[in-house]
């Protein structure tokens, strides 16, 4: 049997991406500039209110969310550019939290309560995220702990869910339980409510402030209860944020290759540019070429998922894996290629190898995605292999 | 999960895609009953070329070679682009490759951008029937990666030019008829401005092709020298010392740099993870099948994610928008690089899978597959070297791409 699929020839790439790409970068090079994001780190800030209001009017939190939800209804390789645009710059702040959480509720609800949450996530007006990570590593739906009781009138929800981005300004948590029947569900929870207790964590990467959340036997309503199947609305939201975040990682390897390179060109020794050597200008290379081949994966993952072929799953998790290991390559080259000044907090390098080490596992590290995609290999009855 | 095949390609080209893999099925040649090359670096025997040569010619004959070339010179001007599907198809048949690359690949490319009408009609056709096989004259002993420091001279006499010198590394030397040439044209001038492009016979009188033997025991390459080799004054391509910019297109063609023209691909890279999947179902590893290895699994999940982001890289090298215009010439020039380093990491990661079997080699009947990954593995360095090294690859995309300092 032949699988035919795939990714359009030319990706589904139109002018509107290129625009949205420019758009983006022009607001974020005056928005956010590196000196401004260390202020915030420095001074400690969590929830930059006013950077949040201006990218939700930008529409950037419901970019995928169908404009009968409030959302500008545009399609997967646009949030692939825009994450891109996103991770070149650290954009600082809960925004990855409330585009999954947004993409869970508009793949796992029905219409009544898509209209009760995802206007205002798409607006901003409530800051939400998708807790997702158990306390074990676990976070796909199969391995889900967290559970669900019914109860007259509703559910009682016990489990911890740590890692949760901007979990800690969160007025919505969404997030996988398991029921006495063994199905898992997705639920919606409003903030503040009792039984839902809210810690920071110290993040690795303070632009990307994460809590842990415990639910202590929570009571919570039917309607709570996302009414569509759980757990292929969490495998979808995965595939979804996957695909999402291995584009925000191409985009903050970029920066790092973009950094190292000026300084390559800059910084002289022996009488000559260090880029001019061999021992330097090679690794800058490599991480030019992984790069591509990560941007790559990332826009075939998002154009599979806009024309609605089943590799987007494949896609996605190629993506997310050598993503992950490509940004990880450029922070330790560039901190290294940078000798000592790169040891140092002053160097913006440091920045970026926070994010990277955050974002390598989430969701899933490259060493996941490549057992499952082995499965699909070696396994896969419909495969020729 | 569903596995990525290929592109979703217009109803047009599906049809043609069907139809060429049902020529292929119907006339693709059977197996000789002797050792056929694994590429066109190594073909060492009459026979094998022969066989070679004559398939080249059934699949012009059917109109699959050339389509992107123009009508006039014996292609077939095909404003559908669609030369990739026959390359792709041929490939995924395991169809014996085209033995004119040199021809098809490399010096027809330069031909039809730097050649008088009477060198387009002369050449071109040729070169895609199979009927006039081509060999590259670029290296000398002493200028490989320094290639501009070539000392082969081109003098004039009488109404033509002598040439004399040595080149090395000459693939296909031994049944060329022809050799794309770099000689010195003026001593005098600047390294690079002195430096002319011919398009030689090899046929000339002072004229010598010696075999080299490859690391693999095999030959197929062969050194050439020249002793004062006669060539008429319509050999030159191109300008007088014009020779160095139009090396640089050919070795832009060579590299993969600019879509693989006139049909056929140089190095079988289609397909190979699978093949190695294939290979890991079937050799056994700690009583159990090679593939049931986690660390085997884990290695090989790998290469097919790298082989399918080359794949997906070389598709959005076409799209101008997502080619990220920051740098345009990237995915186009790291072609080369990229693929050459994943064929030869996908042939070595095959021969560990071999285990204690893949200590044998060619000849030995308990081989698997007859020794062809280790053979393919020693192969794969020709790709890394020949062409421009890694080394030299790395030096071009960072000067040029990233705009680091030259090292040269």
């Amino acid at each position: 049997m032949t699988l035919r699929l795939e990714v359009p020839t030319d990706f589904g790439f139109t002018e509107e991406h290129a625009l949205l790409r420019g758009e983006t970068r022009r607001f974020l090079a005056e928005r956010l500039p590196i000196a401004e994001l260390r202020r915030q780190v420095d001074a400690g800030v969590r929830l930059d209110r006013g950077l949040w209001k201006e990218i939700a009017q930008l529409g950037w939190v419901g970019l995928v969310l169908p404009e009968r939800f409030g959302g500008a209804g545009l399609g997967w390789l646009h949030l692939e550019v825009l994450m891109e645009e996103m991770g070149r710059r650290l954009v600082p702040g809960p925004f990855l939290g409330s585009l999954l959480a947004g993409i869970a509720i508009e793949r796992g609800a029905d219409d009544a309560q898509r209209e009760r949450w995802l206007p205002a996530i798409a607006s901003g007006e409530t800051i939400a995220s998708l807790a997702l990570v158990e306390p074990g590593g676990a976070f796909e739906g199969d391995a889900v702990a967290a559970t669900a009781d019914p109860v007259e009138g509703g559910y009682v929800l016990r489990g911890r869910k740590n890692h949760v981005v901007g979990g800690a300004d969160a007025g919505l948590l969404v997030a996988a339980f398991r029921e006495p029947a063994g199905r898992t569900s997705l639920f919606a929870v409003d903030l503040p409510c009792a039984g839902v207790s809210v810690e920071d964590e110290v993040s690795i990467d303070p632009t990307r402030p994460t809590a842990r959340i415990a639910f202590d036997g929570v009571r919570v309503g039917r309607e709570a209860r996302l009414a569509g199947d759980g757990a292929a609305a969490l495998a979808d939201t995965l595939v979804r944020g996957a695909a999402a975040l291995a584009a925000e990682q191409v985009g903050g390897a970029e920066s790092v290759l973009q950094i190292t390179r000026q300084y390559a060109i800059d910084r002289k020794q022996f009488d000559r540019p260090i880029g001019f050597f061999q021992a330097v200008k090679h690794p800058i290379v490599d991480m030019m070429c992984g790069i591509e081949l990560a941007r790559s994966l990332a826009c075939g993952a998002a154009s599979a998922l806009d024309a609605g072929t089943p590799s987007a799953e494949v896609h996605a998790r190629m993506a997310k894996s050598l993503a992950g290991d490509v940004y990880a390559q450029a922070v330790r080259k560039g901190v290294q290629l940078h000798g000592g000044y790169g040891f140092t907090w002053d160097c913006d390098v440091h920045l970026y190898f926070r994010r990277a080490l955050w974002s390598r596992p989430m969701p899933g590290d490259a060493i996941h995605h490549r057992r499952r995609l082995g499965e699909v290999l070696f396994d896969d009855a419909g495969g020729r292999v | 999960m569903a596995r990525p095949e290929e592109e979703t390609e217009s109803r047009e080209n599906a049809e043609f895609r069907r139809q060429v893999r049902a020529w292929i099925q119907g006339n693709k040649p059977a197996d000789p009953g002797f050792k056929l090359p694994q590429s066109f670096l190594e073909v060492e025997s009459e026979r094998q070329f022969v066989f070679l040569r004559d398939w080249q010619r059934k699949v012009y004959e059917a109109g699959y070679l050339g389509l992107d070339w123009p009508a006039e010179y014996g292609g077939h001007s095909d404003p559908h682009k669609r030369q990739r599907i026959v390359s792709q198809e041929l490939n995924r048949a395991g169809a014996p490759f085209m033995v004119n690359v040199i021809g098809m690949q490399w010096a027809g490319p330069t031909i039809l951008a730097y050649g008088t009408e009477e060198q387009k009609k002369k050449y071109l056709k040729n070169i895609l029937s199979g009927e006039d096989i081509w060999c590259q004259g670029f290296s000398e002993p002493g200028a490989g990666s320094d290639l501009a420091g070539l000392q082969a001279t081109a003098t004039p006499d009488g109404e033509g030019w002598v040439v004399t010198g040595h080149k090395v590394w000459t693939t296909l030397a031994h049944f060329a008829k022809w050799m794309i040439l770099l000689a010195r044209t003026d001593q005098a001038a600047h390294k690079y401005a002195g430096i002319s492009y011919f398009l030689f016979p090899m046929d000339a009188p002072g004229v010598t092709v010696q075999p080299l033997v490859k690391m693999t025991g095999e030959g197929g390459f062969n050194q050439v020298i020249f002793d004062k080799a006669p060539m008429p004054k319509s050999a030159l391509l191109g300008q007088l010392g014009q020779g160095w910019q139009i090396a640089m297109t050919t070795l832009t063609f060579e590299r993969g740099a600019a879509e693989g023209t006139g049909g056929g691909s140089a190095t079988p890279t289609a397909e190979s993870v699978r093949a190695v999947a294939t290979l890991a179902k079937r050799m056994r590893r700690d009583g159990r099948a090679a593939a049931e290895d986690p660390v085997i699994r884990d290695r090989l999940a790998q290469l097919w994610i790298e082989e399918e982001a080359l794949r997906l890289t070389g598709q959005r090298a076409r799209v101008a928008g997502l080619n990220m215009d920051d740098r345009p010439l990237a995915t186009r020039l790291m072609n080369k690089l990229v693929y050459s380093e994943l064929g030869q990491r996908m042939t070595e990661f095959a021969c560990e899978v071999l285990g204690p079997d893949g200590a044998l080699w060619l000849g030995d009947p308990s081989a698997p597959d007859k020794a062809e990954w280790p053979r393919a593995y020693m192969n794969s360095f020709g790709v890394t070297i020949g062409g421009g090294t890694s080394e030299v690859q790395r030096n071009i995309i960072g000067e040029r791409v990233l705009g680091l300092p030259k090292t040269k």
